[in-house]
């Protein structure tokens, strides 16, 4: 009888000649790996936890209005202003907690060096983070939009008809979802820069957002009062409401104090994209200002910590 | 290959008002070369330097004939080890190594099976799959070593790759470098200040002190037999050392041995004589070889 007989080789080091991709390989490893950690893939259950309630709040809405634009002949429309309006506090809230994690791990475990003594400069290492987490976002924003779209175009009289009007609101839509993720991408990230707690970034753009909000609100609203005037008539006293006039504390400035509310910023560029019929006193008050000045302040908004990133990186010693 | 795989020319590093590195050149070629220096000698600087992370204030460093800091894609070919710690603790080892070769240019599918057996190569087969935090120190020692070799670079710089082991785990840690450097052919440079670790690894040597290389050269030729010579006795030194004078030899005691210099062959049937003469009984009669603690002991005076 014959006896099986098994070796074991041990091949010893293998030198590696297959193919190697250059920077951009690189750049698009780390896109990848950022896209995984921002939805939590290859994770504990604790870090898929944020990524799906937000995904949830946010496509659920659109959702539910879409089945009942299905089975209801007599749905209300929902406008892509709106549903921006609604959401963008969410991502706020989303990015000011998951963009931290891109930045600040990296930083504290020192694996950052690691990054950067291979074929990437810390200019690809913040656009493979920054991009992955905005990618994340859009997805999640445009596609509540294209429930919105398809619950209104079924809640219409006739669908076809429907998009063939509306249309526009396509290009609409995903230039405003441009502008709001790229704001609450940048601005985590910026402030993630500068810290090596996750907590203390996530709290300082929440405050900073919660607190401007009351801020804003406080200078810009009107306050309106009424005359009381009294005058005696045949013997009675008779009292007389004079004319409503309304004011606000800061005046005529009013409109400028609007922009202090940040996290509005984005919307403001919204409200320009789409011709919103029942505007709130923000929308109403920055209409006032050339049309300029709000493109211009997102713009600072973005493009400064944008730069404070990029600097803190670049100037990073490692 | 003749050309060195890394080159300094009058290499200089200033960070404002201090320098770290000097007016350096420096040239090594394949093998393990060993950077030994104390703390705060300019050793990091100059790794740093190598790896383009920091632009030289004067001077060239080029790296496989590029330089470093102008072209980063020759960091494809480079491994690093830093000295700190440089490991996400959520991952396991396996997805790390893997993650770490595809950022070094190599497709997902040959990332993997490189990331598993660079884990073989370093001892950590069995516990691929554990998260990182997990590891003991020498464990992440290991798997510090595996990521700057994942990618299968042509050279591996090694920032103190001992620092914060036991005697047992820089015992293992220098022969996954030898073994780096012999079996697998992949060239080191080392960076150490411990003249152990550099003795018992490297090929070469060199020396760098106050940001300036104070020698360089072969282990070998700082460690090879010198014209002193040890002769051990029992307890007839006197009258060695006596014996020995009077044949023109002149001889010390140290270490509880007779120290003679001897400039002839033929004053070795001086010696011979000379214990006859002081009827002592030898014990030991042997060369002395020279120590890398020489060098710093010649270049403080």
């Amino acid at each position: 009888m014959s006896q099986a007989q098994a070796e074991i080789y041990d091949l010893g080091y293998q030198h590696y000649d297959g193919p190697r991709g250059g920077r951009m390989q690189a750049v698009k490893s780390l896109w990848v790996n950022s896209f995984r950690t921002t939805i939590g893939l290859g994770r504990g259950a604790r870090a898929k936890i944020l990524p799906v309630l937000m995904s949830l709040f946010v496509i659920a809405p659109p959702a539910v209005f879409l089945v009942i634009a299905a089975v209801s002949p007599v749905a209300a429309q929902v406008s892509h202003a709106d549903f921006y309006t609604a959401t963008s506090i969410l991502l706020l809230l989303f990015s000011a907690i998951i963009a931290p994690e891109l930045l600040i791990p990296d930083r504290r475990n020192g694996v950052t060096t690691l990054y950067l003594v291979r074929p990437l400069t810390a200019f690809d290492y913040v656009i493979a983070r920054w991009s992955a987490f905005l990618t994340v976002a859009l997805l999640v924003t445009l596609f509540g939009q294209v429930l919105v779209l398809i619950a209104n175009s079924l809640a219409a009289e006739q669908a076809r008809e429907f998009l063939q009007e509306n249309w526009l609101d396509i290009p609409r839509f995903i230039l405003a979802g441009v502008i709001i993720t790229v704001f609450v991408t940048t601005i985590p990230m910026a402030v993630a820069a500068f810290t090596d707690r996750r907590a203390y970034a996530a709290a300082f753009v929440i405050a900073a957002f919660v607190i401007t909000t009351p801020m804003s609100g406080l200078l810009t609203t009107e306050w309106c009062e009424r005359s009381m005037t009294f005058a005696v008539e045949s013997g009675e006293i008779v009292e007389e409401l004079g004319p409503e006039e309304c004011r606000r504390i800061t005046g005529d400035y009013a409109k400028w104090f609007v922009l202090l509310d940040v996290g509005q910023a984005p919307t403001h560029l919204g409200d320009m994209l789409f011709d919103d019929d029942t505007p709130d006193d923000a929308s109403i008050l920055v209409a006032e200002l050339p049309p300029a000045v709000p493109i211009v302040w997102y713009g600072l908004l973005v493009v400064g910590p944008g730069a404070l990133l990029l600097w803190r990186y670049r100037s990073m010693s490692i | 290959m003749n050309q060195p795989l890394l080159e300094a020319h009058n290499l200089t590093k200033h960070y404002g008002q201090t320098i770290a590195l000097h007016d350096v050149d420096m040239h090594v070629r394949e093998g393990i070369t060993g950077l030994l220096g104390p703390n705060g000698a300019g050793k990091s600087t100059a790794m740093k330097l190598f790896l383009g992370l920091l632009q030289p204030t004067a001077g060239s460093a080029t790296v496989l004939g590029e330089k470093p800091y102008e072209n980063i894609t020759i960091r494809m070919r480079l491994g690093y080890m830093p000295e700190h710690d440089c490991l996400p603790d959520f991952m396991t080892a396996s997805e790390f190594l893997s993650h770490m070769a595809q950022v070094s240019g190599i497709p997902a599918k040959h990332a993997r099976t490189r990331a598993a057996d660079m884990l073989r190569h370093v001892g950590l087969d069995e516990e691929r799959y554990r998260h990182i935090k997990e590891y003991s120190t020498g464990m992440k020692q290991r798997v510090k070593l595996a990521q700057a070799l994942v990618h299968d670079p042509v050279l591996v710089l090694l920032d103190e790759p001992t620092a914060g082991l036991d005697p047992g785990g820089r015992e293992e840690m220098l022969q996954l470098v030898r073994r780096t450097g012999q079996e697998f052919g992949i060239n080191i440079m080392l960076s150490s200040h411990l003249m152990g670790d550099v003795e018992s690894t490297c090929d070469r040597i060199i020396v760098i002190e106050g940001g300036a290389i104070i020698e360089q050269g072969d282990v070998s030729e700082f460690t090879q037999e010198t014209e002193t010579f040890y002769i051990d006795v029992d307890d007839r030194r006197a009258e060695v050392i006596a014996a020995l004078e009077a044949r023109g030899i002149k001889a010390r005691i140290s270490g509880g041995a007779v120290v003679v210099r001897l400039h002839r062959d033929e004053q070795l049937d001086d010696i011979r004589d000379a214990l006859v003469a002081a009827e002592a009984r030898l014990r030991r009669l042997a060369p002395s070889r020279g120590e890398l603690s020489d060098i710093f002991r010649r270049s403080t005076g």
